[in-house]
C-alpha cells in the first residue's frame, strides 16, 4: 500500500482549490436570489411593477417635508400595523404602503392593508379584531354608531386621533355611446330616468332601437357592506323628496319613496361589496356586464384611461343631489393596541396627508384634503378629464343625515329589496 | 487536472518508470474522498435550502396551464422572499375546476391558493364550507384573466347560422337541432346533422357555464334565474332539445378543443370552448379546414374570470398566506398580465389594453359580448344540474373486460374490478350498461342493463369476475361494437371501454378487420372505443390506434390509478 503513488502538496492543493470553488459556487447560487431582491420581499420584478411610474420615496417626501417631520416611532425597531380600508383608495393606499417605509418617519413600519367595507370593518374592530390598528372608510356615515357601539363593549372611545384624508362625490359613469343614446330618449340621468331605463320594454330596443345591447344594467353596491351603496340609497331618498337637507324620518317611511325606491332596486342586477371591485368590474367586462353603475367620483377617474383601452370612452355624470365621502383615517386606540403600534399608524396618517401623498391622491382621483394641494392645473385630472364630464363645482350638496334615518333607510331596503 | 497528474510524486523514490495504473489510483481515491465530501456538502446545502423555503401548492383550472407555467417558473427563478427571510416556492397544480374545489373543500387537497376558471365554483365551495365551519373557504379574490365562454363554431357553419349578418345563439342552435335535415335546413345539407360539444358539468367550468346559460335562455332571462324557472316545461324541452345534440361529454375543455381542431367539422359542428382557445386555434398551432370563430349568445353568456384567492383553512400558515398574496401581486404585475395576452387571455390588470391576438383575424370579438348572466344562487345551481340529469343525453355502454390469466397478477383484477365498479356509481339511472368478459372467449356477463332496475345485479356482476386463459382481444372489441352499432340509437351515447393488460393471443379478427370494422363515420358508424392500457404488458400503440379510430381516448392504467381513470371515462357519458 505504502508502494502506491500520493499526491504531492500541491496536487492535493490544486484539487482543494477546485473543491473550494465548487462550495463557493454552491453558496453563491443558493444566496444570489436575496442579492436579486434587495430590501423587499416581494423582489425586484414585482416591486418594481406599480411603482415605475410614480414618484420614488424621495420625490414622494422629500427632507423637512411633513412627513418627515412625522412624529416617528423610534426605537419601535421593525412593526407592522394593519390598516382597515374602504377598496376605492386600494391603489392610492397601496402607493403610500410601498413609499411610507422608505420615508425617515416610516422607516421599520410594514403597512398590511386590510380591505373591509365600512360596516365590516366597524363590526371587526368593536368584535376585537387585533388585526386592526388604523380605519379610512369611505365617509363618516357609521363612525356615531360604531364609537357608541365600541364605547358600549369595551369602556372607552376607540378613536385617539382622526384626519379628513380626501373628499369624492358621487357619479354615474356610463359608457360613451350608450350615454348619448339615454340622454337622445330620457335627456337627463337622474334616478328617476335610470329607474326608467331599467324597466323599459325590451331593454336597449326601447329605449334605442339598440336590442343587440340587451337589457339596460345598472348596478351600485350594497348598501349594508359598502357605504357607496349606502350614498346611493340617500341620493334617491334626496332626490325623490327635492330636498338638500334635513332629511327625515317620515321622508324615508313614506310609503310613496318606498314604492319608487324598492321598484328601481328591485331592477338592478348586482350589489357588489366593493366599490373599486365594480368599476373594476365594469372596465373589465364591459357594457356586458353593466351599463352604468353609481360610484365615487375618485374611482371614476382611476378607471377612465384604461377603459379606453378595452371597450370605448366612459362617460361621468353628476346626479342632481350629492353627498361628500371625506375619507376619515382613524388611529385607533384598542384595549390591545399599544403606543408603539398607535404611534406608528399616527405616522402613517401623517404621510398620508403630506402634500407628496396628497398630490397623489389627486392622481388617483381625490380631491386633496390638503388645502394646500391645488386641484386645477394643466396635468390634473380635473384638467384633462373635462372630456369625460368631469367638474369641480358642484351644486346639490346634501348634508350628512342623521343616524336613525340612516338606519331605516338601510332596514327598509333590507326587508323589501331581495338580498344577494 | 493534467497539471495536477504531473504533481504526482512517487514516495518510494522510484517514480520513474511506476505504471500508470498507479497514478491514476491514486488521483481516484483521493478524488472520491472529494467527491464524498462534496455530496455531503451539497446534501447539507439542499437541507438548508429546504428549511429556507415556503413551500406554495396553487391549484388553478388547467385552461390557463401554459400561460400559469411560465409564470410560475418566471417566479420560482426571481426567489422572493417572506418577511421571515423564507424564500417563496409556488407548485402550481393544473385541474379541473371542479375537482380543485371539492378537493379542497374536503380537505384532500391541501392547497394554499386557488384559481378555478370561473368564480361560480369559488361561490359553490363557500357555500358548502359555510355550512360545515361557518366560514368560506376563500375570502377576497382577484381576476387573474378573464375569457368569456363561447360557441366555437367552425366559420363555414358559423355564416349558416347567420354569424356576421345578427345576433346568433342558443335559439339559433336548439331549431337546427330541432329540425330532422339537420343543416339541409339551412341549405348544407353536406354537413349532415349539427354536433355540439361540452363538458360534464359536474366536472368542468365550461360545461357548468354551458347548461346555466341553455337554461337562462330557455327561461328568457339574463339575471335572477329562480327554481321556479328551473322546473318550467318550455326551460327543460329547451335544454333537452340543446342536449340532444351532444357527440358526448367529458372532463376537459381543452381535450374538446384539441379533437375539434384536430378531427374538424366531421367530428364537432360546435363546442362550448373558452375565448382563449379560438385564438390559439387560429394561430397555427393546428393545421384547421377552415377557421373557427366564436359566437357570443345573443342570450348572453359568462366570463370565466379565473378568481385567485388565498385559501382560509388551518394548514395555510399566516406566512403562507402572505406569501400567496406577494404571488398573486407577480401574476398581475404588467409583464405576466402582457404575457396572458399573448396566450388569449384578456388580462385581469386594467392598465393592459386589449390588442392583438385579441382581434377577428383570430376569430374573436373584443367588443363581444354584449350581455352576461347573473350567477344564480348555489340551490338555483344545484337545480339547473337536476334538471340535466333528466335533459342530458344519456348512454349505452358495453365495458369489455380483460379476464385472461394475466390479470391475476399484481392486483389487477381485483382493482380493475374496483375501477369499473366506481364507473357504474357515476353513471345514471337513465344509462344502460352491458358487460362483456373475455379471455380467449367471449362472454356476455350482462347484456343492455337500464341501471334504473339492474344497477344492483351489474355491480354484482362486476364483483364477481376473475381471470384465467387467454386474450381474445379483438373480437372482443368487434362483438361489443357490432352490438352497438345493429340498433343505433342517435339519441344516446354509445360507448365501448375496453380494459386489457396483454397482446391480442386468440382473435380470429384481424387488427385491420377491427380497425376496418369500428372507424368513425360522423353519420352511421358513431359508436366510441375507449382503451385501457392496463399495465406494462398491453400494447398501448395499438390502443391509441383503436381509441383514435373512433375519435375516443386511449389510457394509460396502473392497478393504482384504474379508478380515477374509470372516473375520467364516466366523463364522456
Amino acid at each position: 500500500m505504502s508502494d502506491e503513488p500520493k499526491l504531492t502538496l500541491i496536487g492535493k492543493l490544486f484539487l482543494l482549490l477546485i473543491l473550494g470553488a465548487c462550495a463557493a459556487g454552491a453558496f453563491w447560487a443558493f444566496n444570489r436570489h436575496s442579492a436579486a431582491a434587495p430590501g423587499t420581499a416581494s423582489g425586484a420584478g414585482v416591486a418594481s411593477s406599480s411603482a415605475s411610474a410614480i414618484p420614488g420615496p424621495s420625490e414622494a417626501v422629500p427632507s423637512g417635508g411633513n412627513a418627515s417631520q412625522a412624529t416617528s416611532p423610534s426605537g419601535v425597531g421593525s412593526i407592522e400595523i394593519g390598516v382597515a380600508y374602504g377598496t376605492e383608495k386600494k391603489r392610492w393606499l397601496e402607493w403610500a404602503a410601498e413609499e411610507f417605509p422608505k420615508t425617515a418617519a416610516g422607516r421599520g413600519i410594514q403597512v398590511n392593508l386590510i380591505p373591509l367595507g365600512s360596516i365590516e370593518a366597524a363590526q371587526a374592530i368593536t368584535g376585537g379584531d387585533k388585526r386592526i390598528d388604523a380605519w379610512t372608510p369611505a365617509a363618516d356615515l357609521y363612525t356615531d354608531t360604531f364609537v357608541r357601539e365600541f364605547e358600549l363593549k369595551h369602556g372607552r372611545t376607540p378613536i385617539s386621533q382622526q384626519e379628513q384624508l380626501a373628499l369624492t362625490p358621487m357619479v354615474f359613469v356610463s359608457w360613451g355611446e350608450r350615454t348619448q343614446s339615454f340622454m337622445v330618449r330620457y335627456k337627463e340621468m337622474t334616478f328617476k330616468t335610470v329607474g326608467e331605463a331599467l324597466k323599459a320594454s325590451g331593454g336597449w330596443g326601447g329605449i334605442a332601437q339598440k336590442p343587440d345591447w340587451g337589457f339596460y344594467k345598472f348596478a351600485h353596491t350594497h348598501p349594508s357592506q359598502s357605504n357607496s351603496g349606502l350614498m346611493a340609497l340617500l341620493l334617491m331618498a334626496y332626490d325623490f323628496h327635492d330636498k338638500t337637507r334635513g332629511l327625515t324620518m317620515a321622508d324615508i317611511l313614506d310609503p310613496k319613496f318606498q314604492g319608487w325606491m324598492v321598484d328601481i332596486e328591485s331592477s338592478v342586477v348586482e350589489f357588489p361589496n366593493s366599490t373599486g371591485n365594480l368599476m373594476k368590474d365594469m372596465v373589465l367586462k364591459g357594457p356586458s356586464s353593466f351599463d352604468c353603475v353609481l360610484v365615487y367620483e375618485s374611482v371614476a377617474i382611476d378607471y377612465l384611461k384604461n377603459a379606453e383601452g378595452r371597450w370605448g370612452t366612459l362617460q361621468v355624470t353628476y346626479p342632481r343631489k350629492n353627498l361628500w365621502s371625506n375619507n376619515p383615517y382613524y388611529v385607533l386606540a384598542t384595549p390591545w393596541s399599544d403606543s408603539r403600534r398607535q404611534a406608528a399608524a399616527t405616522a402613517l396618517m401623517k404621510f398620508l396627508i403630506s402634500e407628496p401623498a396628497q398630490k397623489m391622491a389627486l392622481v388617483h382621483g381625490f380631491r386633496p384634503g390638503n388645502p394646500a394641494v391645488p386641484i386645477l392645473f394643466p396635468e390634473s385630472p380635473f384638467t384633462t378629464g373635462q372630456k369625460f364630464g368631469l367638474k369641480v363645482d358642484l351644486n346639490g350638496i346634501c348634508e350628512s343625515p342623521k343616524g336613525e334615518v340612516i338606519h331605516n333607510l338601510l332596514v327598509g331596503w333590507n326587508n323589501n329589496v331581495r338580498p344577494h | 487536472m493534467t497539471f495536477a497528474v504531473q504533481c504526482l510524486n512517487d514516495r518510494t523514490g522510484k517514480g520513474e518508470g511506476r505504471p500508470a495504473f498507479y497514478v491514476m489510483k491514486a488521483l481516484f481515491t483521493f478524488q472520491l474522498r472529494i467527491a464524498v465530501f462534496f455530496c455531503l456538502f451539497m446534501v447539507g446545502t439542499l437541507r438548508m435550502a429546504a428549511q429556507n423555503r415556503v413551500e406554495l401548492v396553487f391549484a388553478y383550472g388547467s385552461e390557463k396551464e401554459e400561460w400559469i407555467n411560465e409564470a410560475t417558473a418566471a417566479f420560482n427563478r426571481l426567489g422572493a422572499k417572506t418577511a421571515e427571510g423564507r424564500v417563496i416556492h409556488v407548485q402550481g397544480l393544473p385541474m379541473g375546476s371542479g375537482e380543485c374545489m371539492d378537493r379542497v373543500a374536503n380537505g384532500s387537497l391541501k392547497a394554499n391558493l386557488v384559481s378555478p376558471a370561473s368564480g361560480i365554483f369559488i361561490k359553490l365551495a363557500n357555500a358548502e364550507v359555510r355550512t360545515r365551519t361557518g366560514k368560506d373557504l376563500v375570502g377576497e379574490t382577484e381576476n387573474l384573466v378573464l375569457s368569456p365562454v363561447v360557441i366555437a363554431v367552425w366559420k363555414p357553419m358559423a355564416e349558416a347560422l347567420g354569424w356576421g349578418t345578427k345576433p346568433v345563439g342558443w335559439s339559433e342552435i336548439l331549431s337546427l337541432s330541432k329540425n330532422p335535415d339537420g343543416w339541409g335546413s339551412l341549405q348544407a345539407p353536406q354537413w349532415g346533422q349539427f354536433k355540439l360539444g361540452h363538458t360534464h358539468p359536474e366536472f368542468s367550468n365550461s360545461g357548468l357555464i354551458s347548461i346555466l346559460a341553455e337554461t337562462y335562455a330557455g327561461a328568457g332571462k339574463t339575471a335572477g334565474l329562480s327554481l321556479g324557472d328551473v322546473t318550467r316545461p318550455e326551460v327543460e324541452d329547451f335544454v333537452r332539445g340543446i342536449e340532444g345534440t351532444i357527440v358526448h361529454y367529458g372532463a376537459s375543455t381543452g381535450f374538446f378543443g384539441k379533437k375539434m381542431f384536430q378531427q374538424g367539422p366531421g367530428y364537432l359542428s360546435a363546442a362550448v370552448l373558452y375565448e382563449n382557445m379560438i385564438i390559439e386555434a387560429n394561430s397555427g398551432k393546428y393545421s384547421l379546414p377552415f377557421p373557427v370563430v366564436a359566437i357570443y349568445p345573443k342570450e348572453g353568456t359568462f366570463w370565466s374570470d379565473h378568481p385567485v384567492g388565498v385559501v382560509d383553512a388551518e394548514w395555510n400558515s399566516a406566512e403562507q398566506r402572505r406569501a400567496a398574496k406577494r404571488y398573486v401581486q407577480f401574476l398581475l404585475a404588467p409583464e405576466q398580465q402582457r404575457r396572458a395576452l399573448a396566450f388569449g387571455f384578456r388580462p385581469g390588470l386594467v392598465d393592459i389594453p386589449l390588442a392583438s391576438p385579441l382581434d377577428k383575424a383570430h376569430g374573436v370579438d373584443p367588443s363581444e359580448p354584449k350581455t352576461t348572466l347573473e350567477v344564480p344562487k348555489p340551490e338555483v345551481i344545484r337545480a339547473v344540474g337536476q334538471l340535466w340529469q333528466k335533459a342530458k343525453k344519456h348512454s349505452r355502454v358495453v365495458l369489455v373486460m380483460d379476464t385472461s390469466g394475466s390479470m391475476n397478477s399484481g392486483g389487477r383484477i381485483e382493482n380493475a374490478r374496483k375501477g369499473a365498479a366506481q364507473m357504474l356509481r357515476l353513471m345514471k339511472d337513465e344509462d344502460t350498461f352491458s358487460l362483456l368478459a373475455f379471455n380467449a372467449r367471449i362472454n356476455w356477463a350482462l347484456h343492455s342493463q337500464q341501471l334504473a332496475q339492474g344497477r344492483a345485479t351489474a355491480e354484482k356482476t362486476i364483483a364477481s369476475l376473475w381471470a384465467n386463459g387467454g386474450t381474445a382481444l379483438y373480437d372482443a372489441i368487434l362483438a361489443a361494437h357490432e352490438d352497438l352499432q345493429k340498433s343505433p340509437d342517435t339519441g344516446k351515447i354509445s360507448a365501448v371501454v375496453v380494459l386489457t393488460d396483454g397482446l391480442d393471443t386468440n382473435s380470429k379478427t384481424s387488427l385491420e378487420v377491427l380497425m376496418k370494422a369500428i372507424r368513425f363515420d360522423s353519420e352511421q358508424n358513431n359508436t366510441r372505443v375507449f382503451t385501457i392500457a392496463y399495465g406494462e404488458d398491453a400494447n398501448k400503440a395499438i390502443l391509441q390506434q383503436i381509441a383514435d379510430a373512433t375519435q375516443a381516448k386511449s389510457y394509460s392504467g396502473t392497478p393504482e390509478n384504474i379508478e380515477s381513470v374509470f372516473k375520467d371515462i364516466s366523463t364522456f357519458f
